[in-house]
């Protein structure tokens, strides 16, 4: 019979908040991600437009250097279109920075079964997701709406507060709209990572989804003669919703309305199989 | 507080297929063997204990602790799966520390709990390596000192000695007994049952998810009626011993030794036949030893789940 001195002494030092705990996840993916050159590079890229958008800003208001230039001054404007364009061409850079980091984050831990090893913490699915989808949502956060809102106040400083009070809508119609894609394809990005253990497969099945998406959209409405095939393509989609976000005046087959109910059906599907994959066990039969 | 980790009525099923199966259990600290063949629900057991899967009937609570509650069931629960799995591209050193953060310990504490955990598995020289270059038994270890890392009162490890040299093996029974003497609870799973016999305090048997025996390993084999007590007895004249044994009504079947330096008995009465061997002694038999030849967990396991069973 063992004798049991009882000695055991537990951890009883201080405990960092619930609530901030998935960002552990967060700072080891981040630091892996930009060991990449690829990706750095990448990620640098990205800004080149919004610089570009700065120096329009910063040409709009300099009529003397436009009028040395010879550009007559209301060619440039400022305005809802200008940021439009903005989300647009940074919306795809997102797409593209989602498909070279979003299948790394799921799929090496469940290809390495390390799922086990997180929820033997006082960490749950929810946080588990939720720090995998932070990686996502910090790093295009980074190249959509902070960008985005940066141009926006420095174009109110020039402009004046006059401009800055009429136009606050588009600041907020900005980080709506960057917002909603980047749930979009943080979720899409991790739902496949976590269904596709090889990563490679699960970026190429992310580029399928948009390019295969947009034509599978186009012969749906070409061979039954309807409009509702731009419900498959979420690239559609989600333009719909920026151009009624951003007040845009164009002819689109479905709603803005529609199109958000679209893009929460397919948040839900995400979610769905997320957490159909996301478990500390596997059955094997 | 309950001061034991209880299951009740606990039964698992994965859709059809059967984890466990009205398992009641009532474990106390020291070292707990989980012994049974492939399938037979150790694991499942585990991840049950762990707060890894929910029970789809019963209620199991660890040191009074439900299972539901993650938050402070973790705090006194460590866990080392029986797989040879790690997040990609750590050092030993981070993956105990990013999983120490993941807990809530502060930096400091994280980094000085990591030192200590890396120290007692004695991997020091390693821990600034990346564990997708370390040995088998290396990553056993190191998983070993993530369980530990947290300090739980309650250990849980899938086939903990796996994969280990001799050595090392050693080294880690030792922990385990160093943390059970401190009043842990350890709860391993094996397949090397001479280890198993070896350090556990007590066994739970496992067969096609239910749950055959539990206890001491002594009380058990005590249990099993069917199969006769074999009892080992060196002397100098094993010959005039089984002249003897035979007489005796207690005596099921007695065989000389290979060697012919002494005798195997088998008996359904134990007591009466230790106490006669106090008169056979007295008539001038020499007796070396006398020792129970199926009193480990190897025979206990082959009478309850099968000799089959042992082989696989």
């Amino acid at each position: 019979m063992a004798i049991y001195r009882r000695n055991y002494r537990p951890y009883s030092g201080a405990l960092t908040p619930e609530w901030s705990r998935f960002l552990v996840l967060f700072r080891y993916f981040r630091r892996n991600l930009f060991r990449s050159k690829v990706q750095t590079g990448f990620f640098v890229l990205c800004f080149f437009y919004p610089i570009a958008c700065l120096v329009i800003i910063y040409l709009a208001h300099s009529a003397s250097f436009l009028a040395k230039l010879g550009i007559p001054s209301q060619l440039i404007s400022i305005d809802n279109m200008f940021f439009f364009r903005f989300i647009s061409v940074q919306g795809v850079l997102a797409f593209l920075m989602t498909a070279f980091a979003g299948p790394g984050l799921i799929s090496p831990d469940l290809a390495n079964g390390a799922l086990p090893l997180y929820f033997c913490r006082p960490f749950s699915r929810a946080e588990y997701v939720l720090g995998k989808a932070s990686v996502l949502g910090i790093l295009l956060s980074e190249i959509t709406w902070i960008p985005g809102v940066v141009l926006f106040f420095i174009q109110a400083s020039f402009a004046g507060a006059s401009w800055a009070w009429d136009n606050l809508w588009i600041s907020g119609s900005l980080i709506l709209g960057s917002l909603i894609w980047i749930i979009i394809l943080s979720l899409l990005a991790m739902a496949l990572s976590a269904w596709v253990k090889w990563r490679v497969v699960a970026g190429a099945l992310l580029l399928a989804v948009m390019f295969f998406g947009a034509g599978f959209a186009q012969a749906i409405n070409g061979v039954l003669r309807i409009d509702a095939g731009h419900f498959v393509d979420v690239a559609y989609l989600i333009g719909t919703v920026w151009i009624g976000l951003f007040n845009i005046e164009a002819h689109n087959a479905i709603s803005a309305f529609q199109a958000s109910v679209a893009l929460v059906l397919y948040c839900s599907i995400c979610l769905w199989l997320l957490m159909r994959k996301v478990r500390a066990y596997e059955v094997v039969q | 507080m309950n001061e034991r980790i209880v299951f009740e009525d606990v039964s698992k099923f994965y859709g059809e297929i059967l984890g466990v199966n009205r398992v009641n259990l009532s474990i106390p600290p020291g070292i707990t063997s989980l012994v049974g063949p492939n399938g037979s629900g150790k694991t499942t057991l585990m991840n049950l204990m762990a707060g890894l899967v929910k029970p789809s009937r019963g209620r199991i609570e660890v040191l009074g602790c439900t299972t539901d509650d993650p938050e402070n069931l973790f705090k006194f629960v460590g866990y080392s799966t029986q797989f040879d799995a790690f997040p990609k591209g750590l050092t030993g050193f981070q993956f105990i520390y990013s999983y120490l953060c993941l807990s809530g310990m502060t930096r400091q504490d994280a980094e000085r709990s990591t030192q200590q955990a890396i120290e007692r598995v004695n991997m020091m020289d390693a821990a600034s390596r990346k564990i997708a270059a370390y040995s088998k038994g290396m990553r056993q270890r190191i998983r070993l000192a993530q369980a530990l890392a947290h300090k739980p009162r309650v250990i849980v490890l899938d086939e903990p000695l796996n994969g280990l040299d001799p050595l090392a093996r050693t080294e880690m029974i030792a922990l385990f007994r160093a943390s059970a003497a401190q009043g842990c609870y350890v709860i391993i799973s094996s397949h090397i049952l001479h280890e198993v016999d070896v350090i556990s305090d007590q066994v739970i048997l496992l067969s096609n998810g239910y749950v055959v025996a539990e206890g001491q390993i002594q009380s058990v084999r005590e249990e099993i009626q069917e199969h006769p007590t074999q009892i080992l007895i060196r002397c100098d004249r094993p010959r005039e011993l089984a002249a003897k044994l035979f007489e005796a009504e207690y005596a099921v079947e007695v065989s000389i030794h290979k060697d012919g330096r002494g005798l195997l008995m088998k008996t359904r009465d134990a007591d009466r036949f230790y106490l006669a061997m106090n008169q056979l002694a007295m008539n001038g038999i020499q007796i070396e030893s006398i020792a129970p030849a199926d009193g480990d967990v190897l025979s206990v396991y082959e009478y309850l789940i099968g000799s089959e069973e042992v082989m696989r």
